[in-house]
């Protein structure tokens, strides 16, 4: 009777399991008690980039200007920033890895539900560059330059051919016809050189000495060619009308530009480098100033930066520092006193979503090393859920053509079969829903579900290696009992050497695969191994507990005409 | 019990045919490869109006410079559109070009493989087939160390993996074949699908060895080499059809409702492993009693 009760026992271990596996696998049914809900909600099966939509992208990394010692380092720098841009986002769960292929370094970045795509992948590219700069005061303004000899000439010719052209128009030459000729100003040429009424100080002081503060007349030519910053002038005076300050003058003039010395530098505040950067930069986040609730973004420098800035407000109390983004100033506040824990805020005229969006870039920090795309694959959502929906039915049908046609074949063999595929299925779901809490979490991916679909196939074969088998035996004479414990001990190594060569290819699948491949050829591992526990622990378990006397005498239930194979054997 | 050694002339006849014919289209025609190992771009654009021609984007494209561009309309004003290219710059540049010229154009799909990409892909590809191989047969060898009376066992790893070249030689012609009529491309899956059909092939072909080594373990008298082959086969059979069967109903399903995107690879395991079901029953030991009486003259 132990033996009896050991077989029970193990029954019920498998149907244990059993349920353990579809409350896992389906948990929706069973809400109560309500702490198995909350067990059971986090784990869900992880959907790949084609199943849920989104983007593959593959970034070749250039780590030439970093010492090959230090690329690790760089490495899990770059996939920390890229992480953080990514979060800021919106993507839930970003898988981020580096991978070394040949002698290239490289990226990959997988975006689940990304709708935008090319948003998404400037997000990731972009590099905002964050640096600390001091004032300096403004270098004393540079003499004037001299003009050089060439210049000096061409200026000397330019006032002849003035002194040439005003003893033409002087001669009698009309003055509109040689401004249309000789003029330099290209905004009166056109016009005869006629310039309108200005009033006073419209025109550099020369000009308005010739025609407010000389005697000249209308219709007269100022007997004297005039040199302003802009060249030689020759002007003539056409209309005057209104008296005082609203006194205007009508005149025209024929200019010949003069070189003139380059301006000297407008007197502007220096910026200069002081080392510290985004790179030293831990974090960033809004806050609100404490008098006026403005928003201003706090910063965190790391240890190196802490001392850096430390060091930079001690030598700069009174004057200004600038905060750069991308070269650009965004704020110079004034030192107050020396800054020693690394903390610093900067202020601007920030909107609250402004502010949201610096601490956010500034948090992104640079790159370390430079990224170029080299590849990328991109699902629509939407297509992801057809697919999806398309597959599981495509499972479905599958499955319950395999259970028919299991049991017709096999009759009541076939019905425990089917059990098993049932009890298989289940596990698989679980064991997918449950790796999504240890860290060899599975990503399901369609060609993982045409793996999953194919390995029911598979996992039937054990049984059905093991079904003709007894049947065979019972064929011979054997009690179906005996002949199903006959069938199970002889099929087991044609099961086990079959199995390996299929455990080999999935294996090289996963060791070259990428994506697709790999998906695929994980959960045909998976399958396959668990298949084989089903097929044998499980449908033996199952049969060795069921089949009793009853079968005997109902070998019908077990294999069609028994007699005749016995009669056959006979004759034999 | 059927004679099947008896007609193995047929078999080795259809399956010589078979392979003769894959070469050739192999040889002819080659395969069709797809973006994986070819490199490139390959874009997917939807246009909400029904205006868009065919003819209109590859003005755009060529616009943008690219000449070589193969733009096929596909469902719901959708436009394949398929380029080889070694740089991303130029895929944003076909996009604000396309924009500019439809605004109304979304881009729906966007796979670039860069060129490091794709030979690498091709060179993993190249290096999973022999790896798998060679493993199978090694694995084959050692399964069947202990049979080596009367053929010894290493033969049985050589019939295995000849039954195994014949159904990836035969599949892979196959493709060649529906590339050049149905532009039908092979990619990375296709190099997954035929890794699976030799794990399958040499899964049957081994359940019907085993069986063989068995037999010759327990039948001391009498039976012949070649007669306890048939034998063997004979007791295998119903296991080889009803395993492939079961195996084909699932890949059926798949290839009917799952969905286009792995219609190829289905289609490649559902003609490998008919081909392999077929090679492990009617081919694998044909060759190994033909080797033993080779030996034996």
């Amino acid at each position: 009777m132990s033996t009896r009760r050991k077989i029970w026992m193990k029954f019920f271990l498998v149907v244990i399991l059993f349920l353990v596996a579809v409350l896992v696998a389906w948990p929706k049914p069973i809400q109560k008690p309500a702490f198995v809900g909350r067990i059971l909600a986090p784990l869900k099966i992880n959907l790949g980039l084609d199943l849920q939509g989104g983007i593959h992208l593959i970034y070749k990394v250039d780590t030439s200007n970093v010492e090959s010692a230090k690329v690790p380092d760089a490495l899990s720098g770059l996939q920390d920033v890229i992480e953080r841009r990514v979060n800021a986002f919106g993507v839930a769960e970003p898988l981020i890895e580096t991978s070394k292929s040949g002698g290239e370094q490289r990226l990959i970045v997988e975006l689940a539900g990304v709708r935008d795509i090319e948003a998404a992948k400037s997000m990731i590219k972009e590099t905002p560059l964050l640096e600390f700069k001091r004032m300096e005061a403004p270098a004393e303004p540079e003499k004037t330059a001299e003009l050089s000899d060439e210049d000096k000439k061409y200026n000397a010719d330019q006032q002849k051919k003035a002194e040439g052209l005003l003893k033409q128009v002087q001669g009698g030459a009309d003055f509109s016809e040689l401004a249309k000729q000789d003029s330099e100003d290209p905004g009166s040429k056109g016009q005869g050189g006629d310039l309108g009424f200005v009033k006073r100080g419209t025109f550099v002081p020369e000009f308005d000495k010739v025609l407010f503060d000389s005697d000249l007349q209308p219709g007269q030519i100022y007997p004297q060619v005039i040199e302003s910053q802009f060249g030689y002038h020759i002007i003539k005076l056409l209309e005057v009308r209104g008296d005082g300050d609203n006194k205007e003058v009508h005149s025209q003039h024929i200019l010949l530009a003069k070189k003139t010395p380059p301006a000297p530098e407008q007197a502007q505040p220096t910026f200069v480098e002081t080392g510290l950067s985004g790179k030293n930069l831990k974090s960033a986040d809004v806050q609100f100033m404490s008098q006026s609730g403005k928003p201003e973004v706090g910063i965190e420098f790391d240890s190196e930066g802490t001392k850096m800035f430390a060091d930079l407000t001690k030598a700069n109390i009174g004057k200004q520092i600038a905060i750069f983004l991308d070269g650009q100033v965004i704020s110079a506040p004034t030192v107050q006193t020396q800054i020693t824990d690394g903390k610093a805020v900067i202020t601007g005229n920030f909107s609250l979503d402004e502010a949201k969006q610096l601490a956010r870039r500034l948090n992104e920090g640079a790159l370390p090393m430079p990224i170029t795309l080299i590849g990328q694959q991109s699902v629509e959502a939407s297509l992801g859920m057809i697919s999806l929906t398309q597959s599981l039915k495509a499972g479905l049908i599958g499955i319950i053509l395999v259970m028919i046609f299991m049991i017709l074949y096999y009759r009541f063999l076939g019905v425990v079969a089917s059990g098993a595929l049932i009890i298989y299925s289940s596990l698989m779901v679980a064991i997918f829903k449950l790796s999504s809490v240890t860290p060899w979490s599975i990503t399901l991916t369609l060609a993982g579900i045409a793996g999953f679909i194919l390995s029911v196939g598979m996992a039937v074969d054990a049984n059905i290696l093991i079904f003709e088998r007894t049947k065979e035996e019972i064929r011979k004479g054997r009690s179906v009992r005996s002949a199903i414990d006959e069938g199970f001990r002889r099929a087991w190594p044609s099961i086990r050497d079959s199995n390996i060569s299929s455990i080999i290819t999935s294996l090289i699948l996963i060791w070259f695969g990428t994506g697709f491949v790999k998906g695929f050829a994980i959960t045909l591992l998976l399958g396959v191994l668990v298949s084989m526990f089903t097929a044998i622990v499980i449908t033996r378990t199952i049969l060795t507990a069921v089949i009793g006397e009853w079968a005997e005498r109902k070998k019908g239930w077990i294999i069609a005409s028994v007699k005749q194979e016995n009669n056959e054997k006979d004759v034999n | 019990m059927y004679n099947i050694l008896g007609k193995r002339k047929y078999f080795y006849i259809f399956s010589g045919t078979l392979m003769l014919f894959s070469v050739i289209a192999l040889s002819v025609w080659g395969l069709k490869y797809g973006l994986d190992f070819t490199g490139g771009t390959l874009m997917e654009v939807k246009s909400e109006k029904s205006e868009v021609k065919s003819d209109d984007i590859k003005k755009v494209l060529v616009d943008a410079g690219i000449n070589d561009a193969v733009v096929s309309p596909s469902q719901d004003n959708s436009f394949l559109i398929r380029y080889a290219n070694s740089s991303d710059e130029k895929n944003q540049e076909v996009l604000a070009k396309l924009k500019e010229k439809f605004p109304d154009v979304q881009n729906t799909r966007l796979d670039y493989i860069g060129p490091s990409i794709s030979s690498e892909l091709k060179s993993k590809a190249i290096w999973a087939l022999l790896v798998a191989v060679i493993g199978i047969a090694a694995y084959v060898a050692y399964a069947f160390r202990k049979v080596s009376r009367p053929v010894e066992s290493w033969k049985y790893g050589v019939g295995a993996v000849v039954a195994l070249v014949h159904d990836v030689l035969i599949t892979v012609g196959i493709f060649a074949i529906l590339g050049h009529f149905l532009n039908i491309e092979v990619d990375s899956s296709f190099i997954a699908a035929l890794l699976t059909i030799l794990g399958f092939s040499v899964h049957d072909t081994i359940v019907v060895y085993d069986r063989t080594r068995e037999n010759l373990l327990k039948s001391g008298s009498g039976e012949k080499f070649d007669e306890t082959v048939n034998r063997s086969l004979n007791e295998t059979m119903a296991r080889s059809i009803n395993t492939s069967l079961t195996v084909l109903i699932t890949l059926l399903a798949i290839f009917l409702f799952g969905g286009a995107s792995i219609k190829t690879f289905t289609l490649a395991l559902l003609i490998g492993i008919t081909f392999g079901t077929y090679s492990s029953i009617f081919v694998a030991s044909a060759l190994i009693v033909d080797w033993w009486k080779w030996d034996k003259r």
